[in-house]
């Protein structure tokens, strides 16, 4: 990844919270094609709320988000709707529609969206779910599939419409170990093979590990990126003693109220 | 990437050679938006030829979608000319790959759904039997838990919870009385509009205000009072306890050693024998101020419309009336508490355990209803 990559997403100076009350302020990062960009840190940090803002399920306090050329803070109409097609997003807990089977929770983008010929669609769509893993699963409900193929469904369902860049909240959140490293595979695959750009919300190391370009971390206190770049390095270099405990794995003693 | 192509860039040369023979060379680019185009080009020109052999040529292009992925797939597999062998050569190594992963066999091993199984009529007649008597069997259940549990949770003032109660007869008594005072009054209004005409023709107008106190007090009072319970509150009783059941909240009831009947059910059904006697006395009264704002219309003097009511109605009717709102109150929450109870798994377990709230109330409520008037009048003889 150099400096002269395509920028695809810029957030700028974005402040987000509820009504008065401010969760994050004075964040500031940009995110380069094809690379898997990941936003962490401590439980009720605002991860998720960030990343919502992003997505324009919220609206921010202030600030911009540039994504693929348009701002989504303050487009309006045909601009805000060309916009959020140019993304994907994958939620915690898949957020499939339950009365649907897998292969119509995925061909609903295509068949609301595109004006493709119907056996095209469910090409397309069988031909995502194949890219997952999930082919022999078409025809299920959601409730019949296990937590780890429901995000599979649901990672196939954001690709529909093959957007540059895939948003993915928590997807390891919830999985054993093994099912969390298949899809870590998975997203790597994703990312090297087709050069989608990943902007993942997740607290699990050894996934960040695996598959982060880049990360920013965020925290409670400071209600702002705290830390900025490639895991390995925070991990080993970072002069924030916060950011060494959170990638090592070390409690915070005088936090958690032990005497160790 | 040729610079000077563009999203809407898709070159489609569509050659014939000798008989049987076509040849398809695809330059550009192959989006979603071309791939339309695309389509709509090779059906038209290729749906009444009858080949034996077709080449798609894609060396030329410089995008391809899924979209477009998905056409030459569909071409690939001789979807659109039945009968012709077809190859597609030319992609770049990339698309390649991604084309060849997804084969016929992948395609021809999805099958759509097959039908439901039209089970034969004695089936589905054992079938709703069954589940009628499970349901049957789970609220007689219920009602014994909550029978057995009423009294000792009522006398102890620590398990009892008052707080619970208080607040479930804010929400749902207080907080109904805008929505309450509006349906009476207007079911007032109608009746004694819909009883002014009839009642003129004998000259008997006057009896519009006995007609608006019988009914109000002993009947639509207590129903209206009931009916709206249902819909707000015991519907509420439901979702509420089912998303706990959902959530593993009661399962955590009950390994703490807690009887969720007790700890949840009790203070609604309390708190709704409390209310629904206020509420329907106060539904009656409403109802009765929007039949006599009808009679003052009609010209009806105010003293005259107060000594019909009073003559209409004595003691025992209100005294009915309100009897009547304990029983609907109490229904109204058993069943609500009793349906959140039965919530099963899935998504839609709570909206179908809120419907069955409603619905059993409202058609116990209509029975009980009846009994009270059999009662009524065999006990007036």
């Amino acid at each position: 990844m150099s400096d002269t990559d395509e920028i695809v997403i810029t957030v700028r100076n974005l402040k987000v919270g509820y009504g008065e009350t401010v969760i994050l302020q004075n964040i500031n990062f940009k995110v380069r094609e094809g690379e898997v960009f990941v936003i962490l840190g401590g439980s009720g940090s605002g991860k998720s709320t960030l990343l919502k803002n992003i997505i324009g399920l919220y609206t921010p306090l202030e600030g911009e988000v540039w994504i693929e050329g348009g701002n989504l803070v303050a487009a309006m109409d045909d601009e805000r709707r060309r916009l959020l097609k140019t993304f994907g997003v994958a939620y915690q807990n898949g957020a499939l529609f339950g009365s649907m089977s897998v292969l119509e929770n995925v061909r609903l983008p295509l068949d609301e969206l595109s004006t493709l010929p119907e056996p095209l669609k469910e090409l397309v769509a069988l031909a995502k779910l194949k890219l997952v893993g999930l082919a022999a699963a078409a025809q299920k409900l959601p409730s019949e599939l296990s937590g780890g193929m429901q995000k599979r469904a649901a990672i196939a369902r954001a690709m529909a419409l093959d957007p540059r860049i895939l948003f993915l909240d928590e997807p390891s959140a919830g999985l054993d170990p093994v099912t969390s490293a298949d899809l870590d595979l998975l997203i790597k695959e994703l990312a090297s093979r087709f050069g989608i750009t990943f902007v993942i919300v997740t607290h699990e190391l050894s996934s960040i590990y695996e598959i982060a370009d880049r990360v920013i971390m965020l925290d409670t206190q400071a209600r702002t990126i705290i830390a900025e770049g490639q895991p390995a390095d925070l991990r080993d270099h970072s002069a924030d003693p916060g950011v060494r405990r959170f990638f090592n794995r070390q409690p915070d003693a005088v936090a958690s109220g032990l005497h160790l | 990437m040729n610079g000077e192509s563009s999203p809407s860039d898709l070159d489609l040369d569509l050659q014939f050679g000798p008989p049987g023979y076509a040849r398809v060379a695809l330059r550009g680019w192959l989006t979603a938006q071309t791939t339309v185009n695309c389509w709509d080009r090779l059906q038209q020109d290729l749906r009444d030829r009858k080949l034996e052999k077709l080449e798609v040529d894609a060396s030329g292009l410089q995008i391809c979608g899924e979209a477009g992925l998905a056409l030459l797939r569909y071409l690939n597999m001789g979807r659109l000319t039945p009968g012709a062998s077809v190859s597609v050569t030319g992609l770049e190594a990339g698309l390649e790959q991604s084309f060849r992963e997804f084969t016929r066999e992948d395609y021809e091993a999805f099958r759509p759904p097959t039908r439901a199984k039209c089970h034969p009529v004695p089936e589905e007649v054992g079938g709703v039997v069954r589940q009628a008597a499970w349901d049957l069997r789970q609220q007689i259940d219920f009602l014994g838990s909550v029978t057995r549990s009423l009294l000792p949770t009522l006398l102890k003032r620590k398990r009892m919870r008052w707080t619970e109660v208080r607040s479930v007869f804010e929400t749902a008594g207080a907080n109904a009385v805008p929505i309450v005072s509006l349906v009476s009054i207007l079911v007032g209004m109608i009746i004694a509009f819909e009883a002014a005409q009839p009642l003129a023709q004998f000259g008997a107008q006057i009896f519009i205000a006995n007609m608006i106190g019988l009914v109000m007090v002993r009947e639509l009072g207590p129903l209206l009072a009931a009916v709206l319970l249902a819909g707000r509150s015991g519907s509420a009783f439901a979702a509420e306890i089912g998303t706990m059941k959902v959530n593993e909240e009661l399962d955590a009831l009950q390994t703490l050693g807690l009887d969720p009947i007790r700890f949840l059910a009790i203070q609604r059904i309390t708190a709704a024998i409390l209310l629904t006697p206020l509420l329907t006395f106060y539904a009656s009264f409403v109802g009765i101020v929007g039949g006599v704002l009808v009679a003052l219309g009609l010209g009806l003097p105010l003293s005259l419309i107060f000594h019909q009511l009073a003559s209409a109605l004595n003691l025992s009717d209100v005294f009915f009336g309100t009897a009547k709102g304990v029983v609907f109150g109490a229904i109204v929450a058993a069943v609500g508490c009793c349906r959140g109870l039965q919530t099963q798994e899935g998504p839609s377990a709570v909206g179908v355990s809120t419907t069955r709230a409603v619905v059993t109330s409202i058609v116990l409520i209509v029975i009980a209803d009846a009994i009270f008037s059999i009662l009524y009048f065999v006990l007036k003889r």
